[in-house]
């Protein structure tokens, strides 16, 4: 009990950084994988090739080892950024690429014909993306961005070994001032599992009710 | 400034390293590859409690973030009195945390295969065992193939997590390396080279398969 | 109501090596009802879907008005703008509908009224009303076309083009896609329209329709337009003997 007035305090701001982590990932993220996936639709061929390398670099390498480039190779380039706002940077850098094929395979998903048939009658290619392809796009692509954005939850706990204070990092900090790492760790644990869960049911039911009248009923 | 020689200085020491990375990264899809095939088996199994074990193994494994898994699991190996070396101890844990996906990618495979398969091998008299392994598991096999690769591009790339107890792999040595030489721009971003072109093999690896088996 | 007429001269199309139209000749005249007939891959959709350059024709000319589309000189494409201008006078009908599955009935015809035309949403909503109690569908105005059947999309996509206040309507096979017992609600509100003096340009497999209510018939055969004529004379006394063929084995497939 003594734990948890003592620790109380910090681990919750340690979750508040969680869920600020989280929410601020997924959204800057998804905005950066946005404009790529755009970019990637129209943009002309050479354009395309340079997004495509940045795409598989960042795909191709381990989240942490993004994170010391950014964090400690960072300052050699002038780039002197603090633990959280590095941490931040470093969640968006690496959720873009998989939120921009997320969004490509969510546009692809969209019959030409719908295109076609807003061409036709005269809109215009900044109307056919905003009122047509978007909305399309986004509900197709929406079971893989919840998806997505639940693997970011987890990612989160990364950013403790660059010192951003999470969770993690309160849990590591209360472990080893205290000796209990492994009941500390396993409720850490189960709380991840928890959220986890509780995230991915609201997620079901959130895209139950925005496919709803997209379904036919039978 | 960015310095040249320093960053390939940086390779030799990473490339030591990075046989570690391989070799946790492709003992774990080992391991990963018969727990899971148990645990799907579980899964798929006629007893509630089994399938009920296989279910909850899957969803804690893949709630939990592998960093939080390797931390209990390293800490309470010498609690309830086990002493194994710390390679094995991740090997296992890695392992153990990919069961739980490629239980998933397997029961994918299984339920994409068409049902007439099935119910083809049942009309001409074959037993539930020999459909499964004669018809069932070497289709979803050659489907999950492509699957698998990316699932070992993620654990070599997870294998960066193991780091933080203490295994000398790329990234461990990338931080050993920066530390004594204070160019941690180069070193890291030669570790993100090396990374990045194990994992370019393996993709071409998994376009290879997938074009392969893509009748 | 303004009609608008077709020309179209010498038109040839190519995807890669395939030669999908070949030197295709046919006058449209303003107020009448023309359908193109023939087996499927005789180039009937391409053709017609050249005439709002939802293809791209790669020689001859196809005028509208007199008003050539597509190009601005031979070679030469035009502006997305003025094609956009010229679109908005030609309305068309897929064989998939192509309705936006996030709208309802009543905002799939009002989106072209207000970003097109710019109108107000309530004048907007106002037309599209109407549009849709034309095509028989005023109480489905809030239906989503999940919640349609396949008859009454198709009359939906017919309000979405008529509403724009086209002097050209388009047609691709659209009765293709429906259930038998749906074609007929479709083919009246086509019928209703064509009674109205609307150029009309109708791809269709319905030789029923094509028989009553067409003015001229066109048909192709790999590329190429074998004839054009009066229903009668497709019909009843067709000299070609591919038209004989086709006709032949269309009675075959249709006769119990």
């Amino acid at each position: 009990m003594d734990l948890i007035e003592q620790y109380g305090p910090m681990l919750l701001r340690g979750f508040g950084v969680t869920v600020l982590c989280w929410i601020l990932g997924t959204i800057f993220g998804m905005a950066l994988g946005l404009v790529i996936a755009l970019v990637q639709r129209y943009a002309p061929r050479p354009v395309r090739w340079l997004i495509q390398v940045y795409i598989e670099v960042i795909r191709g390498t381990p989240f942490l080892v993004q994170l010391f480039v950014l964090y400690y190779g960072g300052p050699l380039v002038g780039l002197r950024l603090d633990a959280l706002p590095a941490g931040l940077l470093g969640l968006t850098i690496y959720g873009s690429p998989y939120f921009a094929e997320i969004f490509r395979s969510g546009f692809r998903a969209v019959p030409h014909g719908q295109i076609e048939a807003a061409r036709a009658i005269g809109m215009a290619e900044p109307a056919i993306i905003r009122r047509i392809l978007l909305p399309l796009g986004l509900v197709s692509a929406l079971p893989a961005l919840v998806n997505f954005s639940i693997i970011l939850t987890k990612e989160t706990v990364i950013l403790s070994i660059i010192t951003v204070p999470e969770l993690m990092y309160q849990v590591s900090r209360m472990s080893t001032e205290t000796f209990r790492y492994v009941e500390a760790n396993l409720v850490l644990a189960l709380f991840f599992w928890l959220l986890v869960e509780t995230i991915s049911r609201l997620g079901r039911r959130f895209e139950r009710r925005i496919t709803q009248h997209l379904i036919e009923r039978t | 400034m960015f310095s040249i020689p320093v960053f390939l200085e940086s390779f030799q020491p990473l490339f030591w390293a990075a046989r570690y990375t391989l070799l946790i990264s492709v003992l774990g899809i080992g391991l990963g590859l018969v727990i899971g095939t148990l645990v799907c088996a579980a899964r798929l199994s006629p007893y509630p409690a089994l399938r009920a074990f296989g279910g909850l193994w899957v969803s804690f494994l893949r709630g939990v973030p592998l960093l939080v898994q390797l931390l209990v699991f390293y800490y309470s190996l010498p609690v309830i009195g086990i002493d194994i070396p710390a390679t094995a101890a991740a090997v296992i844990c890695v392992g153990v945390c990919a069961s739980a996906y490629i239980s998933e990618i397997w029961r994918g495979a299984i339920a994409a295969l068409p049902r007439g398969q099935t119910e083809a091998a049942t009309a001409i008299g074959m037993t539930p065992r020999d459909t499964w392994i004669r018809v069932i598991l070497p289709q979803a096999f050659t489907l999950s193939l492509p699957a698998l690769v990316n699932e070992l591009i993620l654990l070599v790339k997870a294998s960066s997590l193991v780091s933080v107890v203490g295994i000398l792999e790329i990234t461990r040595a990338s931080q050993a390396q920066a530390a004594t030489t204070f160019r941690p721009l180069e070193v890291y971003i030669a570790a993100a080279c090396i990374y990045l072109a194990i994992n370019l093999c393996l993709a071409a690896l998994g376009r290879y398969l997938e074009h392969r088996t893509a009748v | 109501m303004q009609a608008s007429s077709v020309e179209i001269r010498k038109v040839n199309k190519f995807y890669g090596p395939f030669h999908a139209l070949k030197d295709v000749d046919l006058s449209i005249p303003p107020g009448k009802v023309t359908c193109l007939i023939g087996p499927s891959g005789s180039g009937k959709s391409t053709l017609l879907r050249c005439i709002n350059f939802l293809e791209a024709y790669d020689s001859g000319e196809i005028r509208i008005d007199g008003q050539l589309i597509g190009y601005d000189s031979p070679g030469r494409k035009m502006t997305g703008r003025r094609l956009r201008e010229m679109r908005r006078g030609i309305g068309m009908v897929f064989q998939q509908f192509n309705l936006w599955p996030h709208m309802t009935a009543q905002q799939n015809v009002a989106e072209g009224l207000i970003r097109v035309r710019g109108l107000a949403r309530s004048e907007a909503e106002r037309r599209a009303a109407e549009a849709l109690a034309k095509v028989g569908l005023a109480d489905k105005m809030g239906n989503h076309p999940a919640r349609l059947s396949g008859g009454q999309q198709q009359r939906v996509a017919i309000a979405r083009a008529i509403a724009m206040e086209p002097r050209l309507m388009l047609f691709d096979e659209p009765t293709s896609a429906l259930d038998p017992e749906l074609v007929g609600e479709v083919l009246n509100v086509m019928k209703a329209l064509a009674a109205e003096g609307m150029t009309m340009v109708v791809v269709t497999h319905e030789m029923g329709f094509a028989a009553h209510v067409a003015d001229q018939v066109a048909f192709m055969e790999k590329g190429e337009l074998v004839a054009v004529d009066s229903p009668q004379g497709i019909f009843q006394v067709p000299k070609d003997a591919r038209i004989q063929n086709f006709l032949r084995t269309y009675h075959e497939r249709n006769s119990f």
